[in-house]
């Protein structure tokens, strides 16, 4: 029992979520959806993310929930990510079912927001398996192209560069709290005590981050002035090179129409089978 | 041959027009109250290889800014006067203009890194700049600098000299005729610096560009560089050749810049022997020069011959049994974190070593030998995976770091992990407070005093210059009152009075803690500080010694990459035995001068040791 409890801490330590979100970001597994131009995601996604919103058959929605759901494992998403969206759903699902218990309500009134649920889960399940497939660099060249302003498609790019050093700086900063502090000597009940001591120092220790992180800048901003970024922002060939290795292939657009079909013939059998239903 | 060398031989004939030509340069950065620069005339020829020294805010960054346009374009201020570069007036170009012909690799490179791979940076600005030929300007650039193999490697995986590297190829990649490198050594251990200097060498020599180095480190001055530029409040004093410039020892010392050992050397023996210097005398400045004068003895003529220290060789420390507990003992431990591809990769393998009361232990070893991972794993940040870890009666395995904190004290690398609140005095505070210690506060005036904080107490630490930053994170050790003092890197990027004021410190620790364990790769330090000295190569303890043999284990050095103090050097290829630690050591075993008062520190202090 001890060693079940001590192997669970390891895999809850900083160190582990730091590995897990590196593996995420970093990982760069060639998957299924990593084939296709991003560009092409990008539009594909912007269907999925929205049109559940607007669909209240259940059997065109269960329907979607197979190919995304086949997407995902093939995206080879780290289990920390697929762990917390479960973890969101089990609560979510759990506090509506008490809630309607508790006002006297019956499993009837589970069964509509468990379709709010099942719209929830298609949509996250789309953005986990289009974002984890495509490389932040991707996604910014995929941004760029489509009239973002350069400022926020390197951003994201620069983000995807800082992260690293971020999470170790913050984990540094962590310990920095811990090697000077006290730890509360009552755990308190279910360790509340302890929990509370490093949820505080978790929050403290954004401060000291943001004013090294601000403090770090003035280099970066010269050495963008020197490398010429600014020059890159108003010139357009800069714009056109950057993103002439992006191509679209036809493997594309047998991906788009192959979606399309299937939604189209989904919507169909969901309209034959809600009127036998009936 | 790429084509930049092609290009560097076309310029070669034209050689006679200067590639950087300032007249009357005057800067006022908006709003400061002085000029930054007052009267700056200066020629270089193309293919010279120039450092540029002076203290800090003499304005030596600031003269580099002015020829990439940073200054006026970025920074506007008062600019007058007429700077030419590479056959560009400057007053009439942009800083990308210039910065093609100008790159500039900045003292804290790793914040000039702003993509993801080494590939991406090295192409990163001849694709802003539009060159249609970027990948294989990215690609050339890696190869001038012999890093192609690290073109897939992500940038946060580097090294520290790695990055450099990286930061140098993304400026190569535009071809420009100059290169600056602000502080190369300052945040790179020895063997790294030494290699930087190797490719900066290269591209001197082989394709042609012109370097200027910021730089203090005389040493690398004397084995690469031409010429010296000497700045001193906003002006530049002289521009002599290498020599020359080195030898001006007093002056040179004067502005809190080291003149190399062996210099030194020279000049003290010279001294001691009764000699005048000439004000022009030319000493010599590397340890083959020296070591040439010194054979040919024109001092040693006048003494005896016989170089022997009246001291017997002083036993291993490890040999005497100590009669007290050891403070930390590993036994067995191993230690490795997991990659991101899940695998283990270790760092510390099998070691059992122990840490005694009255130890002042170096530890030294190239990057990621593990100096650093054992530190943390004596505070409790980090624990073993196998093995035990006693500290001070604790196993850490059990322990949490806030309770070993009662007996250990961290100091990390990089100061500004440290600094927790917002100001120093509150964060040398922040330990006794948080254990409600009664009346800590005379204590932490105390310790402020001591430190020479108390009127920088109410600053940010993240505002302090880098040596004020590292007395601010020992006060914040000190005021824990320890029992075992751990610092990381305590003397990196420091300048020269700042180191000396640091090792200073660090020998008043004695009173204080009772074991100090230090990470360095500062062999002068190790030098004149430690006591014990632990080498680690990949993870285990390749030599526990003291430091004294250590560096006549000379296989040992060369394979975990360690050069050993200039005098030390020189010392040997004397066949001085034992080798000499410090310049009065030396002085004390040629010159044979008892009364010297360096030398009869030394007596005592090696006289306390041998009582250990």
């Amino acid at each position: 029992m001890e060693a079940i409890k001590q192997s669970m801490l390891d895999k809850l330590s900083v160190e582990q979520i730091k590995i897990e979100l590196m593996r995420t970001a970093f990982g760069r597994q060639s998957t299924f959806l990593s084939r296709f131009d991003p560009r092409m995601l990008l539009v594909w996604y912007s269907f999925f993310a929205v049109a559940p919103w607007f669909i209240h058959n259940k059997v065109v929605l269960l329907g979607l929930l197979v190919p995304m759901l086949v997407l995902t494992l093939s995206s080879k998403v780290s289990p920390l990510v697929l762990i917390i969206m479960g973890v969101g759903l089990v609560s979510e699902i759990s506090y509506i079912l008490l809630g309607s218990l508790l006002f006297g309500g019956s499993l009837e009134a589970v069964w509509p927001l468990l379709t709010l649920t099942l719209k929830i889960l298609l949509i996250s399940l789309a953005s986990i398996a289009v974002f984890s497939s495509m490389d932040p660099e991707k996604l910014s060249d995929a941004l760029l192209s489509i009239g973002m302003p350069g400022q926020f498609s390197f951003g994201v790019s620069y983000g995807y560069r800082m992260l690293p050093i971020l999470i170790e700086e913050y984990h540094n900063l962590i310990h920095s709290f811990r090697l000077r502090g006290r730890a509360p000597a009552k755990k308190g009940f279910l360790r509340v005590n302890s929990l509370i001591y490093m949820a505080k120092i978790g929050v403290r220790a954004f401060y000291p981050l943001l004013l090294n992180t601000a403090k770090r800048t003035r280099t970066t901003v010269e050495a963008l002035e020197v490398r010429g970024f600014t020059y890159a922002l108003v010139s357009p060939e800069a714009k056109k090179l950057k993103l002439s290795h992006m191509q679209v292939h036809a493997l594309d657009f047998v991906f788009l129409g192959c979606s399309l079909i299937y939604v189209i013939a989904l919507f169909s059998l969901g309209h034959y089978l809600s009127f036998s239903f009936n | 041959m790429s084509a930049g060398s092609k290009e560097a031989n076309e310029q070669r004939p034209e050689g006679l027009t200067p590639i950087i030509a300032m007249q009357d340069v005057q800067f006022q950065y908006p709003g400061a109250e002085g000029t930054a620069l007052r009267n700056i005339n200066l020629i270089i020829q193309p293919g010279e290889f120039i450092a540029i020294a002076g203290t800090n805010g003499s304005g030596k960054s600031t003269l580099c800014k002015c020829l990439n346009g940073l200054i006026p374009n970025y920074y506007v201020g008062d600019l007058s006067g007429s700077v030419q570069v590479a056959g560009l007036t400057a007053a009439e170009e942009t800083v990308s203009s210039l910065s093609r012909k100008v790159a500039y690799v900045f003292q804290d490179f790793e914040n000039q890194l702003v993509r993801p791979t080494v590939y991406d940076e090295a192409c990163f600005a001849p694709l802003n700049y539009g060159y249609a030929d970027y990948r294989e300007r990215g690609q050339r650039a890696l190869a001038m600098l012999g890093i192609d193999h690290l073109k897939e490697q992500w940038i946060w995986q580097l090294s520290g000299g790695q990055k450099h590297l990286t930061a140098l190829a993304g400026a190569l990649s535009l071809d420009p005729d100059i290169i600056i490198v602000d502080e190369p050594v300052a945040q790179l251990d020895p063997y790294h610096a030494k290699l930087i200097y190797e490719k900066l060498k290269l591209l001197n020599e082989q394709f042609g560009k012109t370097i200027i180095v910021i730089e203090h480190h005389t040493e690398f001055i004397a084995d690469y560089c031409h010429k010296v530029i000497l700045m001193d409040s906003g002006t530049i004093r002289w521009v002599k050749p290498v020599q020359a410039a080195l030898s001006a020892v007093d002056e040179l010392a004067a502005l809190h810049i080291l003149p190399p050992q062996v210099t030194l050397a020279v000049r003290d023996a010279e001294t001691a022997a009764g000699q005048v210097h000439l004000r022009d005398r030319l000493f010599p400045i590397t340890i083959e020069d020296a070591a040439a004068y010194f054979s040919e003895a024109k001092i040693l003529s006048q003494t005896n011959n016989a170089l022997v220290i009246n001291e017997p060789i002083r036993k291993s420390v490890r040999e005497s049994v100590p009669a007290s507990n050891p403070l930390v003992t590993f036994t067995n431990v191993s230690y490795g974190y997991k990659t991101i591809t899940r695998e283990r990769y270790p760092v510390i393998q099998d070691m059992s070593i122990r840490f005694y009361e009255g130890d002042r232990i170096a530890l030294v070893g190239n990057n990621g030998a593990g100096k650093s991972t054992l530190l943390k794993l004596i505070s409790g940040i980090r624990r073993p995976s196998a093995g035990q870890l006693d500290v001070c009666g604790y196993l850490t395995k059990q322990a949490s770091p806030e309770q070993l904190a009662d007996f250990v004290a961290y100091v990390y690398q990089n100061p500004e992990e440290m600094f927790i609140e917002d100001s120093v005095r509150k964060d040398v505070e922040y330990f006794l407070k948080s254990r409600n210690s009664p009346d800590y506060s005379s204590f932490v005036d105390e310790i402020l005093h001591r430190m020479r904080l108390t009127d920088l107490q109410d600053r940010d630490g993240r505002l302090l210059s880098g040596g004020q930053q590292r007395r601010a994170t020992l006060a914040i050790g000190l005021a824990m009152r320890p029992t075992v003092m751990l610092l990381d890197e305590p003397t990196a990027s420091l300048d020269a009075s700042s180191r000396r004021e640091m090792t200073d410190m660090l020998a008043q620790l004695d009173g204080q803690v009772k074991t100090t364990v230090i990470a360095t790769h500062d062999m002068q330090l190790v030098a004149e500080w430690a006591n014990r000295v632990i080498v680690m190569h990949n993870g285990a303890v390749a030599l526990d010694t003291d430091q004294r043999s250590l560096f006549s284990h000379v296989a040992v050095l060369e394979k975990t990459g360690l050069l050993a103090p200039q005098i030390t050097q020189l010392s040997q290829r004397l066949g001085i035995d034992p080798p000499s630690l410090s310049v009065a050591e030396f002085i004390a075993s040629v010159v044979g001068d008892p009364s010297s008062p360096h030398y009869v520190n030394r007596s005592k202090e090696s006289a306390a040791i041998g009582s250990h």
